[in-house]
């Protein structure tokens, strides 16, 4: 047996070899179609986004011109992109941190049970119901300039003047950050809210037998437990802040002057307005190794302090 | 202990999906309610298509028309089909003229099934559409039924023709000129619209109110940040746009509209505004109209085209003035006839082709261009609809449209009012619109800035005379 084992160990003997390629093909066909799947909406459009980067196109996507990474140094020196790099990162921070803050409050709210609760689970609830288009549409009225209803409520009952929302550089950043965040909140909040109903009972009571208060309670017992959920909710939401579109394309158009261009409409923009697939190809690649590498950074990083039980 | 919770927990559940589904039933069917003013019927929400049923050859129109001009076509469309049995055309709006325009460049070279037989494109798509080979030149049509091209307005003429060549039959025309809220011009006691930079800030300076917490509340103007507005304002100028004659005598290589004249524009446009008496609501002019027709702003520069839509807001609230174009003292130059094209496409069976050139010389009668300018204050394009009496007895009953005819006749046919051509305008108009944000809201410079959207745009000319060549 022993003799056996050292032989077996050493140089890796044909009959494992053999196992293992029996095994791969025995699993082959099983992964075959979510490979499939993978090839053909994942893994070729990134081939091809990256190969389009190196390109001028025509107006149909066809690759034209080989420029090489021009594209890239383009992007690099373009005050545009910068510009729409940093208003992309500060959407994020705008969005997600109160985002997830908010929906974590109105979970907490929302845990206990009250009567009528159910009408304000409700009306939280339903933006989810609702298309990007449609809560745009909803903003485009509350921040309309001339009838605004945001605006009349502002200034006759807390005076403040009237405001511009979607023509001034912060305001019109602040207008979709708003809508994105109301649109969002009805998600994360149930998301949250399952997370607190899952949390065990027995640590809850096993703390009122050791006379914990209430903030002690949230912060050493509520928050590790629901911990991994709310960092999922935390990745979830930044990815979806990294690729807001619809808000911007249907409230501002990316404007005024750019301050509200976020990555992804930019490359809306370029690819189905201006027609230079190329160029957006290459911001595709630039936002995809942006978010990537946040992703691996909250990964390493936050994912120390979650707690699996 | 934990099964009770559970218990007590499923109702809410089922409450909430309840009232979820309830709320965003009613929410819906409020939208629906607000989305009014929508053309078409719900059979013609679909989109592209087209083909023989029944020995009647069906093609699809999309256009961008909405509101006023919407109907208006919708009831040209149906005059036709009443006109024949043959033939029936649908019309579909796709949106805007640029979100339709992008429509049409994704369904390219589709034209007999996703895509439109017919398609309205705007003025500055003209290039593009020549460039994409993927339509049929209305000159073909022209030449093959002899139609008569000498009827059509020659200015209009000027703009869609090139290389001697008509492409697309121009079919909505249209110029900018000053809307003016005439019972606020009373109250202020100015007599006459202003015609030059100078006039504007003067009366704009007059016309803006403020309310009694110091706020202002009424704007003298209301100026949106259309490229569209610049291209004109140059042309008053007598300067072009791009290099090799605005395009005309070869390929455009370079923006060249940071000169002198582009900067006077651009000047003007923030003295107003640093004056506080510009009302800046970005670049759709829907928001600019909108803001008029509330008696927020008692001017706007906007597409003799929407005066249909004005004069119908504004009824029993206001009456609704039209001034020239204004320009810098002393300009010579003309506007440039700006609006839309019909154009057939390529990928369809020539039997739907000549269907399509059917309904585009229907499109072009005197009889429908009356009734169109008529309903929505685009211009004719033929020369035949002046000498209508019933459109004589329209313009006596609205004197003021007569400033706009006026307007187009007296433009003299030049490079600069002939208009730009070039493959990336939709582009450009967008860097201008960029351009002349950032010097309102003082994060540029004007020359500085002019010069920036001049480069840009130049850069996007040498893409696209790379890929197209």
């Amino acid at each position: 047996m022993q003799t056996a084992a050292t032989k077996t160990t050493m140089p890796v003997p044909p009959r494992r070899h053999m196992k293992e390629m029996v095994a791969f093909l025995q699993a082959s066909p099983f992964l075959l179609p979510a490979l499939l799947l993978f090839t053909v909406f994942f893994f070729y459009p990134i081939v091809k986004v990256v190969y389009l980067s190196l390109y001028l196109t025509n107006s149909k996507g066809v690759a034209k011109h080989f420029v090489g990474m021009q594209q890239y140094v383009e992007l690099f020196t373009s005050p545009d992109f910068i510009q729409s790099l940093r208003v992309t990162l500060e959407f994020v921070l705008l969005t997600v941190i109160p985002g997830v803050f908010i929906a974590l409050l109105l979970a907490l709210l929302l845990e206990k049970q009250i009567r009528g609760l159910s009408v304000f689970q409700t009306i939280l609830f339903s933006p989810i119901s609702m298309s990007v288009a449609a809560v745009s549409t909803i903003g485009l009225m509350a921040f309309n300039p001339s009838v605004s209803l945001l605006n009349w409520i502002l200034s006759n009952l807390f005076g403040i003047p009237n405001i511009n929302w979607l023509n001034g550089p912060w305001t019109a950043l602040l207008a979709i950050s708003i809508v994105t965040i109301w649109m969002n909140l009805g998600f994360s909040t149930i998301v949250l809210l399952g997370a607190l109903r899952n949390v065990s009972q027995e640590l809850y009571d096993s703390a009122r037998v050791d006379g914990v208060n209430a903030l002690q309670r949230l912060y050493y017992i509520t928050l590790p437990s629901i911990s991994p959920t709310l960092f999922f909710v935390f990745v979830v939401s930044m990815i979806g802040s990294f690729q807001t579109f619809g808000q911007v394309n249907i409230l501002t158009q990316g404007g005024p002057a750019g301050s509200t261009n976020l990555v992804v409409y930019s490359i809306y923009r370029n690819a189905f307005f201006n027609f230079q697939y190329g160029l957006a190809s290459a911001q595709a690649v630039v936002l995809f190794l942006i978010v990537l590498v946040l992703t691996l950074l909250q990964f390493l990083v936050v994912e120390r302090r979650v707690h699996y039980s | 202990m934990e099964r009770n919770q559970n218990a007590s927990r499923r109702p809410w559940i089922r409450k909430t999906a309840m009232w979820t589904v309830a709320a965003s039933f009613g929410l819906t069917a409020l939208l629906a309610g607000c989305g009014g003013g929508n053309t078409g019927s719900d059979e013609n929400a679909a989109g592209g298509g087209g083909g023989a049923n029944n020995g009647v050859i069906e093609l699809k129109l999309w256009h961008a028309m909405g509101g006023v001009p919407g109907q208006a076509l919708q009831h040209i469309v149906d005059d036709f089909n009443k006109s024949q049995s043959k033939i029936h055309v649908t019309a579909v709006y796709q949106g805007q003229y640029d979100d339709e325009f992008n429509k049409w460049k994704a369904t390219q070279g589709q034209g007999g099934k996703d895509g439109p037989n017919i398609m309205q494109v705007y003025d500055i798509g003209t290039k593009f559409m020549i460039d994409s080979q993927d339509i049929v030149p209305m000159q073909d049509f022209i030449d093959q039924s002899h139609f008569d091209i000498s009827q059509l307005e020659p200015n209009i003429l000027g703009y869609y023709s090139v290389g001697g060549k008509l492409y697309s039959m121009p079919f909505n025309s249209s110029q900018p000129v000053l809307y003016y809220n005439k019972d606020m011009f009373k109250d202020a006691g100015i007599a006459e619209p202003p015609k030059t930079y100078d006039d504007v800030l003067a009366d704009a300076k007059k016309l803006t109110k403020k309310g009694p917490d110091g706020k202002v509340a009424v704007y003298g103007i209301g100026l949106a940040t259309y490229g569209w507005f610049f291209e004109q304002m140059l042309a008053t100028q007598g300067a072009d746009y791009v290099d090799h004659d605005n395009g005309r005598t070869g390929t455009a290589t370079q923006a060249v509209f940071n000169g002198p004249e582009g900067l006077k524009i651009v000047n003007w446009w923030k003295s107003l505004y640093d004056a506080g008496v510009d009302l800046n609501l970005g670049p759709v002019t829907s928001q600019t109209q909108n803001a008029f027709l509330a008696g927020k702003c008692a001017m706007i520069i906007d597409s003799s085209g929407v005066y249909g839509n004005l004069v119908k807001g504004a009824k029993g609230k206001f009456e609704v003035g039209i001034g020239p174009l204004p320009r810098p003292a002393g300009a010579t130059g003309g506007t440039i006839i700006g609006g839309g094209s019909l154009w057939i496409t390529k990928d369809q069976p020539k039997a739907q082709q000549d269907a399509a050139w059917e309904f585009v010389k229907f499109a072009a009668s005197p009889q429908e261009q009356a009734y169109w300018t008529e309903t929505t204050g685009y211009f004719p394009i033929t020369k035949a609809v002046y000498d209508d009496p019933g459109f004589k007895d329209w313009l006596k009953q609205y004197p003021d449209f007569q400033v706009a005819v006026d307007q187009l006749h007296s433009s003299k046919l030049t490079y600069a009012t002939q208009g730009g051509l070039m493959g990336v305008f939709p582009q450009a108009r967008q860097t201008v619109q960029d351009m002349l944000q950032a010097v309102l809201l003082g994060k540029q410079q004007p020359q500085p800035a002019l010069d920036d959207a001049a480069k840009k745009v130049t850069d996007a000319i040498k893409n696209y005379n790379l890929t197209v060549a």
